[in-house]
């Protein structure tokens, strides 16, 4: 059964956990409101907030027919957990959030905090959509547009600490960059149209290592170098 | 009463039950085979390709639109790195091949065909996808004759033609795969079809055109299916759509011998799993103890000596 809450302008799915493998923070999910509607027929991907304690929770953007019909579900199909997650670092670590991609990052931080210290910037087009800050990391420096993320993260770089961001393509290719230039380690989980988010399809194709690459298979979660190769 | 015989034939091969999946619909060195009779690989070229740039897929009322533009590791690393490891897979495997130019599909299919993990060559010539080759020569009755004619002299393998929709007459183009000695057709690529962005008002996809697939094409499937088994008496692999088992009876019906299945598995990967019991359930139903007994029934003039 689901459940369904709002958190600001995005909403949180929780959906029952029935023991099988919730993977780990970083990967992926297929979900499929059951039965399908027509304008819905291929699931959508969507990584998890976090998983544990009989549940399995998504943070969503409610977008267009996909999402929408998730919220309304009574059924969800979830194929998964699917991709490469995170590759959790030792020592301190900087989480960077923008938008929707904030909805990566509870788990991790969770993660994360059991290794060393944990410190976030997010930033978000409206303070509804900030809202859900409070269940990333309620310490996080928050910024609105038009102050971008990489503000807040410029002003804490150089460190000797891991990068983790996800968010539009611009905002990680400004976090890439800005971590290259100061040769700190980070990793990006990155987005892709998706059909079925196994392999199958070959439309997730996104420029990594210089030739398009699946993304379900070598990501979400890829090395920023690989992006800037 | 005693479950029926979900085996299927198709050119002499044997196959466990008669689901595959459609060419450029799985990769099961990354995912299995699901549960499918038969593995059929994404169409191999005699170069790599990168494929289209993105964006390559878009999602449409009951389908999706796709331009992947054959990404593919060419035939040198498919030769060497796939088929070694798809012979393991337990279930027969059927190449799907490509190219510009009926020399290009000769050489692939000679060395592909030679390989023992292979059972089956299909000759793609209806990806809507590349610019030029494939589809401009499975438009062309004459070009698609010539082509099967080259390429059943590559190989002792079953030769498949895989045809487009997109076609004013496609019982004609089967008629000439036919006369060119295919053992078999497949049937259907995918529709020609776009995509518009709806904020930018201007094509969707990054190749600008593309496919489409899904339950929206099946109508057109069972239409093409339908009049390629008149013409021709050629045992079929339908797709098109298809997304449960009623589906798969329908298509039996129209006269496919096995049944493809691609943007369904994108949606839901245990599909073929839970297809097969209630495939059973309905052969049964429909008074038959074999998938074979279904094939090409809603054919009132086709009696079963003309079944190849
Ligand atoms: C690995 C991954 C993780 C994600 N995690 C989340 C998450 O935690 N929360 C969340 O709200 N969203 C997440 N998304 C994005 C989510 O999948 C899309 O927002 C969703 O597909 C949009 O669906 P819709 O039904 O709202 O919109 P619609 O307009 O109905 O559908 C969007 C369609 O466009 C395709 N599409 C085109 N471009 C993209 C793109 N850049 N990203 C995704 N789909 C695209 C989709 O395949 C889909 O078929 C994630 C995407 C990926 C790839
Ligand atoms: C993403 C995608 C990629 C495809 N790639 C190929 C391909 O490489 N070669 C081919 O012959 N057909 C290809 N097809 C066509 C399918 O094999 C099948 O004929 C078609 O999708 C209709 O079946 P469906 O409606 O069940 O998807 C592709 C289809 C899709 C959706
Ligand atoms: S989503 Fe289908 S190959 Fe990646």
């Amino acid at each position: 059964m689901a459940a369904v809450e709002a958190v600001g302008a995005y909403t949180l799915l929780r959906l029952g956990d029935d023991g099988g493998d919730t993977g780990a923070p970083g990967q992926f999910f297929m979900l499929r409101a059951e039965p399908a509607p027509a304008a819905a027929y291929l699931p959508r991907a969507v990584s998890a907030a976090w998983a544990g304690d009989g549940e399995l929770a998504f943070l969503l953007d409610v977008r267009g027919a996909g999402t929408r019909a998730l919220t309304e579900a009574r059924t969800v199909s979830v194929v998964g957990p699917l991709g490469r997650g995170f590759d959790l670092a030792a020592g301190p670590s900087i989480l960077v959030g923008g938008g929707i991609g904030a909805a990566i990052l509870p788990w991790l931080r969770r993660r994360l905090e059991q290794r060393g210290d944990v410190r976030t910037v997010l930033g978000f087009r409206s303070p509804e959509h900030a809202v859900c800050a409070g269940i990333v990391d309620p310490d996080a420096t928050v910024v609105l547009d038009p102050v971008l993320v990489t503000e807040p993260l410029a002003r804490l770089l150089p460190a000797s600490a891991t990068v983790y961001a996800c968010g539009p393509d611009r905002m990680l290719e400004a976090v890439a960059a800005l971590c290259a230039e100061h040769d700190v380690p980070c990793q990006l989980a990155m987005e892709a149209a998706m059909a079925c988010g196994f392999g199958a399809c070959y439309g997730c194709a996104v420029r990594l290592d210089g030739t398009w690459k699946r993304l379900c298979i070598e990501g979400p979660v890829v090395e920023a170098a690989r992006v800037l190769a | 009463m005693s479950s029926p015989d979900l085996h299927a034939d198709l050119c002499g091969i044997r196959f466990g039950n008669p689901l595959v999946n459609g060419s450029g619909t799985l990769d099961a060195l990354a995912a299995g085979t699901l549960g499918l009779g038969a593995f059929v690989t994404k169409t191999v070229t005699l170069h790599p390709r990168e494929g289209n740039p993105p964006v390559r897929i878009a999602e449409t009322p009951a389908g999706m639109v796709n331009s992947i533009g054959l990404a593919n590791p060419g035939l040198d690393a498919f030769c060497a790195d796939h088929l070694p490891r798809l012979g393991e897979l337990g279930v027969p495997v059927i190449a799907s091949v490509g190219g510009w130019s009926p020399s290009e599909y000769a050489t692939a299919v000679a060395r592909i065909g030679a390989h023992p993990a292979v059972a089956a060559v299909e000759l793609n010539v209806s990806c809507p996808n590349v610019e030029s080759g494939c589809i401009a020569i499975g438009t062309d009755a004459g070009e698609t004759r010539a082509l099967v004619e080259r390429c059943r002299s590559e190989t002792d393998l079953p030769v498949l033609a895989k045809l487009s929709p997109s076609v004013s007459d496609v019982a004609a183009i089967a008629t000439a795969a036919a006369e060119g000695g295919a053992h078999g057709l497949v049937l259907i690529n995918t529709v020609r079809g776009i995509a518009i962005d709806r904020d930018r008002l201007r094509p969707l996809l990054g190749g600008g055109g593309g496919g489409l697939s899904g339950p929206a094409i099946k109508p057109i499937a069972l239409h093409a299916i339908f009049h390629a088994r008149a013409a021709t008496g050629l045992p079929i692999i339908g797709m098109g759509g298809v997304a449960s088992a009623q589906d798969c009876v329908e298509f039996l019906a129209a006269g496919a011998s096995l049944v493809g299945i691609g943007t369904s598995l994108f949606a839901d990967p245990g599909l073929p799993q839970r297809m097969l019991p209630e495939l059973g359930r309905l052969v049964r139903q429909h008074g038959a103890e074999t998938i074979e007994d279904l094939v090409g029934v809603a054919h009132p003039r086709l009696s079963s000596s003309t079944r190849a």
